[in-house]
């Protein structure tokens, strides 16, 4: 199929202009900006910005809201499934950057149609990332709130058998196997977002190049130098929706460069917005000039202390009880991380749809206690038979190599040290092989961290600690547990999954302490005083809604 | 010599192969895999993408596929979507007699797991030549730095010149680059706002790491040179040309200079693999988009494909550098002779 072009100029407007920013990029290339194929925050920070989806997460409020749908109905069936359909706006044209006009064009088909984005589009999105053969590292998180998609996924049943269909060319149907209630936020996530079919089968693996892409959000894509930098220019098309107006800027730049090049480059004056080095967070602060500029938001993963529950000391809940409540989270934030994270004394990051707060469940959420882990300890032993912690064997902190962990993994040595007389040797691993051995076979203890797919609790009690789960690498098996999540799942009040979440969070970290939660993380950036970022709780940049004066 | 050269060349042949064994018997023996996450992927996404790169068969077939990629050509006759797996550096459109879309095909080092959409082919069409370009820099810095110096302390033997251009090289060789390079980013690009602080693309760009990656080099150049310096004036040729009344800048130029350089070509080989396929260090503190940071990235991230492509591209480099060292000698050194 060929495709022509029709033209289309594009005039800067107020509080355009160009922002070079480098948060959340890393050096090196990016892996792909397919959102079949994404799966890391660098990826999706780009595809937030050019593909959009049915539902969008506001970065402000991370409530869900809407995207190219302008609504839609849930229907709960006899059977127990439930059926979404949505209504799409009309005329949300398909478009990409002309290098030899320098302007973004609305692309048309064979017959010089406009190409628009169409329910089909959307369908052959979710279709395609669940396709077995695009062997799409994010599938996962769709499959449960697809009916069908698990068999096809697999490669044992149908694309005709999955729950996913366009009604008209405005309108999917969606059927959901149960009454998940946030179900419409994963229609919206990047591996749902609709797909040019047409592009993708013309050009193969390289349809994401900017001479071959087609994109649908407030921004095209318009340059992508592989292992520097990826260009995006202000979409003149994009209509406007619901949380995603047109944007301001007229591009933005993306550099790959690791922190400490970041820090330089803002130094220099060359980047407009950076994320912070981390031995850096003291200086900044500390700077007069640096500290005015320096901003953090919302970054929703949780770093914790793992414990086989499955054999050896870890898989006595005294014993994890006891090291849990001898972490003091506080004193590891004031002391190594210096960026105003927040103490967790939960699993679930607070930001998240029907999290509970520590504030609001004081006595469900763990505590640094030193008396209270000695007493706990003491049980330990005795039901282990153990005299003295020298008895229990020689036990290792396994981690992943990096200078942050290191230094957590030092202070927590101590700490188990000084409050229980527990020594433990600390064991740094190369991160791949690290990674790799934990879903294998966890160590004793270890660290760990998640990060939000989607933001509802569910996303972090369910899918990771669930005993089912292929996330559930300490091996905690608790049927109360199961219960209280696998009912809060489907529950559509959220003051009552609430309740119940915070339920499962005092068997988790408390009762059982299958975990030791350490930290919320957050991020901490520098930004020019001259440029209006947008505040974002969700981790992610929505560069639409940014702007700059000068 | 012909003779020399086409024998070299089949040792290269053998010597690739081996390498190519052993790099690969031992990737796969570290543990974890390319698709090894912080957060997990699930096992049957694994299966997926495994199955799709081929990962799911025996070793020695997957070594098969490898090498069957590299050597053997083929003909297509229809077009096909470009796809990651199916990446030619020498893929030429036949004439139409073949059909319109026929092309010969060959050389495909594979896809990287690391992206979902380029390859190892693509890597090295456009990282190779920036990290060539820096590396032909940074030689040329080394050279133009280190021999001057080398001389010059030679000729100036035992004096203070000499002290202070050995203690400027024994700094040079001293300081390794993982600190010169980001001190001298400091002061010129961040500090001093001369030099652009990261990137590539403009002359202005190869300037800060061409002599961070030089300099170090130049340090060794010099002392070498001047060792071999000392050592060559002392010989009996030098003494017949003073005694023929050469002036002593012809005796040095002519007679003493091109007879020290043998050690300094010696090094000069395998320092020019080292730096014309890239280094790390540079590489990364600049944001140079070079092959160096893949020789240890692909490492990290179990990407097999690329390991095996910086691998086999080193060696070959390796190979050759030296080829071209030895018939320097002979050059340089008429009593040297390979038949």
């Amino acid at each position: 199929m060929m495709l022509a072009v029709v033209g289309g100029g594009i005039m800067a407007q107020d509080g355009g202009g160009t922002v070079v920013s480098a948060i959340s990029m890393v050096s090196g290339d990016l892996l792909t900006i397919d959102p079949a194929q994404a799966e890391a925050s660098s990826q999706i920070e780009v595809i937030n910005q050019i593909f959009i989806g049915l539902t969008n997460q506001d970065v402000v409020t991370a409530e869900t809201g809407l995207g190219i749908a302008t609504g839609f109905t849930a229907e709960p069936q006899d059977d127990g499934t439930v059926v979404y359909t949505f209504t799409l706006q009309e005329g949300i044209p398909w478009v990409r950057y002309n290098a030899d006009s320098g302007a973004v064009e609305q692309l048309t088909d064979a017959d010089g149609n406009p190409m628009v984005v169409t329910a089909q589009d959307v369908v052959y999105g979710m279709l395609r990332s669940l396709n077995p053969e695009t062997a799409s590292p994010y599938s996962y998180v769709l499959v449960p709130y697809i009916v069908g998609a698990a068999e096809f996924n697999a490669g044992t049943g149908a694309a005709d058998a999955v729950g996913v269909v366009a009604v008209d060319d405005l309108t999917v149907q969606i059927t959901a196997p149960d009454a998940a209630s946030f179900a419409p936020a994963i229609y919206g996530l990047w591996m749902s977002r609709p797909q040019p079919q047409a592009i993708i089968e013309e050009f193969g693996d390289v349809w994401t190049e900017p001479e071959n892409i087609a994109t649908n959000g407030p921004f095209a894509l318009k340059e992508w130098a592989h292992d520097e930098s990826i260009t995006m220019i202000r979409n003149p098309f994009w209509p406007g929706s619901d949380s995603i107006p047109q944007a301001q800027l007229e591009e933005v730049t993306l550099r790959f460069l690791d922190t400490p090049q970041q820090f330089a480059e803002y130094q220099a004056g060359t980047l407009d917005a950076i994320q912070v080095p981390a031995d850096q967070l003291a200086f900044v602060q500390a700077d007069p000039t640096l500290s005015a500029e320096y901003v953090t938001g919302g970054n929703p993963c949780t770093y914790y202390v793992g414990f086989d529950n499955t054999e050896g000391p870890s898989a006595n809940a005294h014993f994890r009880r006891a090291l849990s409540m001898s972490i003091d989270r506080q004193a590891i934030i004031d002391n190594i991380l210096q960026g105003g994270q927040e103490a967790a004394g939960f699993f679930t990051y607070p930001g998240l749809n029907a999290a509970p707060q520590q504030e609001d469940f004081p006595d469900a959420a763990i505590h640094y206690d030193t008396a209270a882990a000695q007493a706990e300890f003491a049980l330990a032993l005795e039901e282990l038979g153990a005299a003295s912690a020298a008895d229990l064997g020689q036990l290792s902190y396994v981690f992943n190599d990096t200078a942050t962990h290191t230094a957590i993994a030092q202070a927590i040595q101590q700490m188990w040290s000084e409050t229980l007389g527990l020594e433990v040797i600390l064991e740094a691993r190369e991160s791949t092989g690290y990674f790799a051995g934990l879903s294998e076979d966890a160590p004793t203890i270890y660290r760990a961290g998640w990060c939000q797919d989607y933001s509802d609790a569910n996303n972090f009690l369910y899918d990771v600690f669930f005993s089912a789960s292929s996330q559930n690498d300490t091996g905690f098996v608790n049927a109360d547990y199961d219960a209280l999540v696998a009912e809060a799942r489907v529950e559509g009040d959220t003051a009552v999954r609430v309740d119940l979440y915070s339920q499962a969070e005092q068997i988790l970290v408390n009762e059982q302490a299958a975990i030791a939660p350490i930290y919320f993380y957050n991020l901490q950036l520098l930004v020019k005083p001259n440029v209006e970022r947008a505040p974002s709780v969700t981790g992610n940049e929505a560069y639409y809604l940014w702007s700059r004066s000068s | 010599m012909a003779k020399f050269i086409f024998r070299r060349i089949l040792w290269m042949i053998l010597v690739l192969f081996l390498v190519s064994v052993i790099t690969f018997g031992m990737m796969h023996a570290v543990p974890g895999g390319p698709f090894s996450r912080e957060k997990p992927l699930p096992a049957a996404t694994v299966a997926l993408l495994n199955a799709k790169y081929h990962l799911d068969e025996p070793l020695f077939v997957q070594y098969l596929y490898y090498v069957g990629d590299i050597v053997v050509p083929r003909i297509t006759l229809e077009r096909t979507p470009p796809s990651q797996s199916e990446n030619y550096l020498i893929d030429i459109d036949l004439p139409d007699i073949f059909g319109e879309e026929a092309h010969f095909k060959w050389v495909n080092f594979g896809p990287t797991y690391t992206s979902r959409s380029r390859t190892v082919n693509d890597i090295f069409r456009e990282n190779l030549p920036n990290s060539v370009q820096l590396g032909i820099a940074a030689l040329c810095v080394s050279l133009a730095i280190g021999m001057p110096l080398g001389v010059f302390t030679a000729l100036k033997r035992n004096t203070r010149w000499d002290y202070a251009g050995m203690s400027v090289a024994i700094i040079g060789v001293s300081v390794p680059v993982i600190i010169s390079a980001p001190l001298m980013q400091y002061l010129f690009g961040v500090q001093w706002k001369i030099l652009p602080v990261t990137g590539w693309g403009t002359p202005a760009h190869v300037i800060l790491p061409a002599f961070a990656l030089g300099f170090v080099n130049s340090a060794l150049i010099a002392r070498l040179t001047r060792a071999s310096l000392l050592q060559v004036l002392n010989e009996d040729f030098i003494r017949t040309a003073r005694a023929k009344g050469l002036a002593e800048r012809r005796v040095i130029s002519l007679h003493a200079l091109k007879n020290s350089l043998i050690p300094v070509v010696t090094i000069l080989g395998p320092l020019a693999a080292a730096l014309l396929t890239g280094t790390f260090v540079v590489e990364t503190v600049f944001s140079v988009p070079g092959m160096g940071r893949y020789f240890i990235t692909s490492i990290r991230a179990r990407d097999y494909p690329v390991i095996m492509g910086t691998v086999l591209l080193y060696a070959a480099v390796l190979i050759i550098a030296n080829l071209v060292v030895d018939l320097i000698y002979a050059w340089i050194d008429p009593r040297i002779r390979y038949d």
